[in-house]
C-alpha cells in the first residue's frame, strides 16, 4: 500500500476516534470554544462545493508533500488513538465530516471500522471521505486491502495506462485533490511544523503536477516515522492547525470566482469622476453581462454554425499560460462570413490569431488544442505595432462549441493535459513609457498613418460617440449632477399629459388623496405637463417629463410631432427611479407596449448581431425630465418600427378580454355622464358608454350593452373635452390607454381622452389627433346616428353593477314615504328658489329667473320599491323621475297650490316601466339591494 | 510560443497614451482592455492615477525613481529601468507567483506616465542614492 494512500488514511481517522460522537459532532464541538460550529460547517458547504468544482485539479507533488505533512498529526493521535478526544482539530473536522457525511458513511462502515482498526485504523475513515467528494474513488479506497492502485474507469485521472506506478500514485494523490480541498492544497515543501505563517502562504491552485513521483517516494520513506513522530505534536499545534485549516476553504471560496472580480465587492470609494469610478461601474455592469451570457449559454448549448458577424470561431492550435491567463493560438475555423458591418482587422486574411482568456473564462473553458471555440462580442482585438499579430481581448463571451478531447476514447481531463506555463518575463524588461518615454515624431506619423486605433473593439460600449443607444448605458454613466450627457435614441410611443398639482416634478406618483379631489384640482387650475413615454432599442421604458403646457390642447400638436418617432433625447436629467410595484399605472401602461415589436438589442452587442427573444416586460424605469427641446425627432416623417401605435378595438371585443387589467383604446359614444359636483373635472367624472359593437340587434352571451367609465382626477380632461361633456348632445370621445380593470374602465395618468373627429369614423385606426373641437362638435349627432335610437340598454339583472345603465320594468310594492315630498317650483324655469310675493301671496317670485310665478308647478319626490320579474328577492328601489310619478299618479298636473295628495295604496300594484336607470348602489349582502334612479337620456 | 502578455500591456500603455493625448481622456474600452490584462489591480491603480499618487523624483545626476503613494499612506519606491516595487503584492503575485505582470504601484507608473500626470520632484544627489539605496523614506537635512 502506498504511504500516501496511509497518511491519507491515518488523517481521515480522525472520525473514528470518536465513534460514538459520529451522531452528535455538533454537539462536540460546542465544547470547543475556539470553534464555531457555524464556520465549521460553512467550511465544509464550501469544500463540497470545490469538490464537485475541482474536480480536474491535479495532484501535485507539492500537494502531496503537503499532504504528508497534514497526515503526520492525525497519524500521531491515531497510535494514541483514543485518548485524544479533545484534539480541536478532529474534533473540528469530524464534526464537519459529519454533517455531511455520518449518514453514509459512518452508518455503512461501522463494521468495518472495528474490523480494521487494528490493521489499518486509517482506512475506514477515508472511505467516508470520497463517497462525498470524488465517489469514484470510494471502491478503490475501501476496498482494495493491498492498497494496489486501481484504475477507475470514472476516475479523472486516467493519466497514461504504461505508468502503473504513477498511476496509483496519481489516484491517490487525485482523491486527494478531491478532498484535500478541506485543507491547504499547497503548503510549503518541507513544513516540518504547522506554522500559521506557513499557511497564510497558501494561495496555490496546486498546478505543478509535474513532479508526482518525488514527493510520493518521499513519503513512502517518511511515512513510518510518522506515527510516531507525530504523536508528539503538542495540543497547542493542533489548534493552529486547525485553525488554519478552518480558514483555508474562506480562501478557496473567495477564489473561485462565478463571475469575474468578486473582489470588486470591496466597496471602495473611489474619487467621483475619476478613472476608477468609471472602471468600477464598467466592471459591475461587465459582471452581471457576463453572469447573465453564462446563465443564457447554459441553457442554450446548441453549436448551430454561427455566421453571425463578430463571432469569432476559432480553433485551438496551443495554449500557453501566461500570468495565469491562458494565451491560445488559434486559427479561424471558418472564415467569418460576409456582412462585417465594421472592418475589424480580423476580416484580413490572416490565419492565425491570438486569443487571452482571463483565468475565469479558462477555468471554464479549458481551452486545448483541437477544440473549437466560440467568443461572442464584445471581445477586442489588440494590433500589436510592429509585429503584425493581433491578440483578441476580452473574451468573457467564450463557448467551448467542440472539444477535440471529447471524441477520442480515452477521455483525457484537462488538467492533466495544462496549459505550458510560459517562463516569467524579464523585469528589466519595461513596457515603454517608464523612461520619459514619448512619441516621437517619426512615430506620430506613422501613428497618424494608421489611422485605426490598436485596441479595436467590437461591441465595446462605445464612449466614443456621443449618442447611445441604450438609456441604461446613458442614466449609468451619468455624472454627480444627474444629468445625461449623451443623447439617447429613443422612440416615443406615447405622448400624454398629466395634471400639475401643487408639488413639483414627480408628484405624479404620490397617491392622491381621494378625501380631498376638488381643494386643488388640476384642472382648475388648467396647468399640465407634457410627459413622454420613450423606449430604447434594448426595451427600456423611462418617462420623460417636459415642461408645462402653454395651452392644454397642444398636446395633440406633440402627438403628432413625437409619438411614434424615433426621436434623441438630449439634456435630460434623472428625477427618478420607479419600480413596477411603485408606479403600477405606469407598468400598465408599459406592460400594453410589451412584448415589443421588433426584436430588441442585447446589451453588450452591436445592433445586428444578436437579438433576443423578449422576456418580462421590465421591472423599473426612470422618470427624466428635460425642456421641449430634449425631444427632438431624427426623421421627422418616418415612424419607428419599434413604435407600437394604441390599437383600437371595439367595446365588445374590450369586454370580452379576460385579462385581468390591461390598457386599452377605444372611439365610444357618451350616453350619460355623471358628475359629482357640477363642473366636470372637478372631480371623478362617471360616464356610460357604449358603441356600435355593443348596441347590435343581436347580443351572444351575457354581454352588456353599456360599460361604465371613471375618468379619474389624474386624467386631464381637455377643456374641449369638458366642454362636450357639459354639452347634452351625446358626444362621442377617443379613449386611448385606458385601464379595464374589474369589468370597468378608468382613465387615468397616462389615459389621453380626445374628442373623436367626425373624419376617423369610417375606420377604426389609430389615428391620434382629433381634429379642431369646433369641427367634431359640429356633428356629434352624425356620429352618434350609428346608434340605434334609443340606444338599448340592459335589462336590470342580479349582475348588473352599479354605476351603469340598464332598463327596468317592475311593479310597485312599496313607497318610501320617508323620501316623498312634493315642492312648488317656477314654471318658467323649474327652479325651486320661490320666494313668497310680499304684494300678491298667492304668487311667488322666482329668484332664479326673477318673473313672476302666478301659478307654480308641483314637484314631487317620489320612490319606490319596485319587484321586478327578472329579480328575486331582491330589493329595487327607484328614485322616480316627475313625468314616472305623474303617470303613476295619475295627475296630468299638479295645478294650483294645493297638493291633493295621494293615496299608497293607489300606487302599489301599479305596474311601472320599462324605465331607463342608472344604478347607484348594489348592496349584495346581506340580500341584494338596488338603489336606483331613472334618467332621462 | 513566446510570451505576449508583456507586449501586450505595452500596447496598451501606448494606446493609452496616444488617446489621451488625443482627446484628454481614456475610453471605456481601454479601460475595459486593461482591466481585462492586469486583473482586479487596474481598479486600484486607476484610483492611485485619479489621486495623483506617482511622483517621479528626479536628482541633479540624473538618477529619477518613482514614488508611489499608496493607499494606507505608505510611499513605494519603485525604479525606472526595471519593474520594481517593495510592496508585498509585487513580491508576491508577480515575483513569486508569476500571476501578475504588475502590482498595481507600478501599473500606475505606467498610467501616470501614459496621461502625464506624473508629479515631478527634484531631490539631491544625496538624497536619491539613499532612495535608491534604500534607506528608510525619512530622509533629514
Amino acid at each position: 500500500m502506498s504511504a500516501v494512500k496511509r497518511k491519507r488514511y491515518s488523517k481521515d481517522i480522525k472520525c473514528i476516534f470518536f465513534p460514538d460522537d459520529v451522531q452528535n459532532g455538533v454537539k462536540k464541538l460546542g465544547r470547543e470554544p475556539s470553534l464555531s460550529s457555524t464556520s465549521a460547517a460553512k467550511c465544509w458547504e464550501r469544500c463540497g462545493d470545490s469538490f464537485l468544482a475541482i474536480k480536474n485539479l491535479k495532484s501535485s507533488g507539492r500537494k502531496l508533500s503537503a499532504v504528508r505533512k497534514l497526515a503526520q498529526s492525525p497519524a500521531s493521535v491515531l497510535t494514541n488513538g483514543d485518548q485524544c478526544n479533545e484534539d480541536p482539530v478532529h474534533i473540528a473536522w469530524s464534526s464537519s465530516d459529519s454533517d455531511q457525511s455520518d449518514s453514509d458513511s459512518q452508518k455503512q462502515h461501522p463494521p468495518r471500522l472495528v474490523a480494521q482498526h487494528q490493521q489499518r485504523p486509517q482506512r475506514p475513515r477515508r472511505a467516508s471521505a470520497p463517497i462525498q467528494s470524488c465517489s469514484s474513488a470510494l471502491p478503490m479506497l475501501s476496498d482494495d486491502k493491498e492498497g494496489v492502485p486501481v484504475i477507475d474507469a470514472d476516475s479523472d485521472l486516467n493519466d497514461s495506462e504504461g505508468e502503473d506506478e504513477k498511476d496509483g500514485w496519481r489516484q491517490i494523490s487525485d482523491c486527494e485533490s478531491g478532498s484535500s480541498d478541506e485543507k491547504p492544497k499547497d503548503l510549503p515543501p518541507k513544513p516540518a511544523h504547522m506554522t500559521n505563517v506557513e499557511i497564510s502562504g497558501y494561495v496555490s491552485d496546486g498546478e505543478n503536477a509535474d513532479d508526482t513521483m518525488t514527493p510520493s517516494r518521499l513519503d513512502t520513506e517518511s511515512f513510518p516515522q510518522l506515527t510516531g513522530e507525530g504523536s508528539k505534536r503538542s495540543v497547542s499545534d493542533w489548534v493552529r492547525f486547525a485553525q488554519a485549516m478552518l480558514q483555508t476553504p474562506q480562501k478557496q471560496l473567495d477564489r473561485k470566482p462565478k463571475t469575474p472580480e468578486d473582489s470588486a465587492k470591496k466597496r471602495r470609494k473611489f474619487q467621483s469622476g475619476g478613472l476608477a469610478e468609471r472602471l468600477n461601474r464598467l466592471q459591475c455592469r461587465q459582471r452581471s453581462a457576463i453572469s447573465f451570457w453564462r446563465h443564457q449559454s447554459i441553457s442554450d448549448t446548441s453549436t448551430a454554425p454561427v455566421d453571425r458577424p463578430g463571432v469569432l470561431v476559432l480553433e485551438v492550435l496551443e495554449v500557453q499560460e501566461e500570468c495565469s491567463m491562458q494565451l491560445a493560438r488559434c486559427e479561424h475555423h471558418q472564415p467569418p462570413s460576409t456582412g462585417h458591418q465594421h472592418p475589424h482587422p480580423l476580416s484580413a486574411a490572416r490565419a492565425c490569431v491570438l486569443v487571452l482568456f482571463s483565468k475565469e473564462t479558462a477555468a471554464q473553458l479549458m481551452p486545448a488544442p483541437g477544440d473549437i471555440i466560440h467568443i461572442y462580442q464584445p471581445w477586442q482585438s489588440l494590433s500589436i505595432e510592429g509585429d503584425n499579430c493581433t491578440i483578441i481581448l476580452n473574451t468573457h463571451f467564450s463557448q467551448k462549441v467542440y472539444s477535440a478531447s471529447k471524441l477520442d476514447n480515452v477521455s483525457i481531463p484537462r488538467a492533466v493535459l495544462p496549459a505550458e506555463k510560459s517562463l516569467p518575463y524579464s523585469l528589466a524588461k519595461i513596457f515603454g513609457l517608464l523612461e520619459g518615454y514619448n512619441i516621437t515624431e517619426e512615430e506620430e506619423a506613422t501613428a497618424k498613418q494608421v489611422s485605426a486605433p490598436a485596441l479595436f473593439s467590437l461591441g465595446a460600449p462605445g464612449v466614443m460617440s456621443r449618442c447611445r443607444q441604450s438609456l441604461l448605458e446613458a442614466i449609468e454613466s451619468l455624472g454627480q449632477a444627474g444629468s445625461v450627457g449623451q443623447d439617447v435614441e429613443v422612440v416615443v410611443q406615447r405622448v400624454y399629459s398629466i395634471p400639475v398639482s401643487d408639488s413639483p416634478a414627480g408628484s405624479m406618483l404620490k397617491p392622491r388623496v381621494p378625501s380631498k379631489p376638488s381643494s386643488a384640482h388640476p384642472v382648475e387650475k388648467g396647468k399640465t405637463r407634457l410627459c413622454v413615454l420613450v423606449q430604447d432599442g434594448y426595451g427600456m421604458f423611462s418617462v420623460v417629463q417636459l415642461p408645462l403646457l402653454p395651452c392644454e390642447d397642444s398636446l395633440h400638436h406633440y402627438s403628432q410631432k413625437w409619438q411614434g418617432k424615433a426621436c434623441l433625447l438630449r439634456s435630460i436629467k434623472v428625477v427618478q427611479r420607479v419600480t413596477r410595484e411603485r408606479c403600477t399605472r405606469l407598468f400598465s401602461l408599459i406592460d400594453s407596449l410589451w412584448p415589443p415589436v421588433m426584436p430588441l438589442r442585447v446589451h453588450g452587442n452591436t445592433p445586428s448581431s444578436e437579438t433576443r427573444p423578449p422576456g418580462p416586460a421590465p421591472s423599473f424605469c426612470y422618470l427624466l425630465s428635460g425642456q421641449e427641446s430634449s425631444v427632438e425627432p431624427v426623421e421627422e416623417q418616418a415612424v419607428s418600427p419599434l413604435y407600437l401605435p394604441p390599437t383600437k378595438q371595439n367595446l365588445r371585443d374590450i369586454l370580452q378580454s379576460d385579462l385581468k387589467s390591461h390598457r386599452c383604446s377605444f372611439v365610444a359614444t357618451v350616453i350619460y355622464k355623471r358628475m359629482q359636483s357640477s363642473d366636470v373635472g372637478q372631480s371623478e367624472v362617471w360616464l356610460v358608454l357604449t358603441d356600435p359593437s355593443l348596441q347590435e340587434e343581436q347580443l351572444e352571451g351575457p354581454r352588456k350593452r353599456t360599460v361604465a367609465l371613471c375618468v379619474s382626477t389624474s386624467c386631464v380632461l381637455t377643456s374641449s373635452v369638458v366642454k362636450a361633456l357639459n354639452s347634452p348632445a351625446a358626444c362621442r370621445l377617443s379613449f386611448r390607454d385606458a385601464i379595464k380593470e374589474h369589468g370597468v374602465l378608468l382613465c387615468v395618468e397616462q389615459s389621453v381622452v380626445q374628442i373623436h373627429p367626425v373624419e376617423a369614423e369610417s375606420s377604426l385606426e389609430s389615428t391620434d389627433g382629433p381634429e379642431s373641437p369646433s369641427q367634431s362638435l359640429a356633428k356629434p349627432q352624425a356620429q352618434a346616428n350609428a346608434l340605434p335610437q334609443p340606444v338599448r340598454l340592459d335589462p336590470l339583472g342580479p349582475e348588473t353593477k352599479s354605476k351603469s345603465l340598464c332598463t327596468l320594468t317592475g311593479v310597485i310594492v312599496g313607497v318610501d314615504q320617508n323620501t316623498a315630498y312634493s315642492w312648488p317650483a317656477c314654471n318658467h324655469c323649474g327652479s325651486s328658489r320661490l320666494e313668497m310675493s310680499v304684494q300678491r301671496p298667492e304668487t311667488f317670485h322666482c329668484v332664479s329667473c326673477n318673473a313672476l310665478v302666478e301659478k307654480p308647478s308641483m314637484k314631487v319626490q317620489l320612490e319606490v320599491f319596485l319587484s321586478c320579474s327578472s329579480l328575486s328577492n331582491c330589493t329595487v328601489k327607484v328614485k322616480l323621475q316627475q313625468n314616472t310619478i305623474m303617470s303613476i299618479l295619475n295627475i296630468a298636473a299638479f295645478e294650483g297650490n294645493e297638493f291633493p295628495g295621494y293615496e299608497v295604496e293607489n300606487v302599489l300594484g301599479k305596474e311601472v316601466g320599462p324605465l331607463t336607470v342608472y344604478v347607484r348602489v348594489v348592496t349584495r349582502k346581506p340580500a341584494l339591494w338596488i338603489g336606483l334612479e331613472e334618467v332621462c337620456l | 510560443m513566446r510570451s505576449y502578455l508583456p507586449v501586450v500591456a505595452e500596447q496598451l500603455f501606448k494606446d493609452i497614451q496616444k488617446t489621451y493625448q488625443e482627446t484628454s481622456q481614456i475610453p471605456d474600452d481601454l479601460l475595459i482592455a486593461l482591466k481585462f490584462v492586469f486583473g482586479p489591480s487596474v481598479l486600484q491603480a486607476l484610483d492611485l492615477v485619479d489621486q495623483r499618487s506617482v511622483t517621479c523624483v528626479s536628482s541633479p545626476s540624473g538618477r529619477k525613481v518613482f514614488q508611489v503613494m499608496g493607499g494606507s499612506g505608505r510611499l513605494y519606491t519603485c525604479f525606472m529601468s526595471c519593474h520594481y516595487c517593495p510592496c508585498p503584492a509585487f513580491a508576491y503575485t508577480v515575483l513569486l507567483r508569476n500571476e501578475g505582470l504588475l502590482c498595481k504601484h507600478i501599473l500606475a507608473a505606467y498610467l501616470c506616465q501614459a496621461m502625464g500626470v506624473t508629479q515631478q520632484e527634484s531631490v539631491s544627489d544625496q538624497q536619491m542614492s539613499m532612495l535608491l539605496g534604500g534607506t528608510p523614506t525619512e530622509i533629514k537635512y
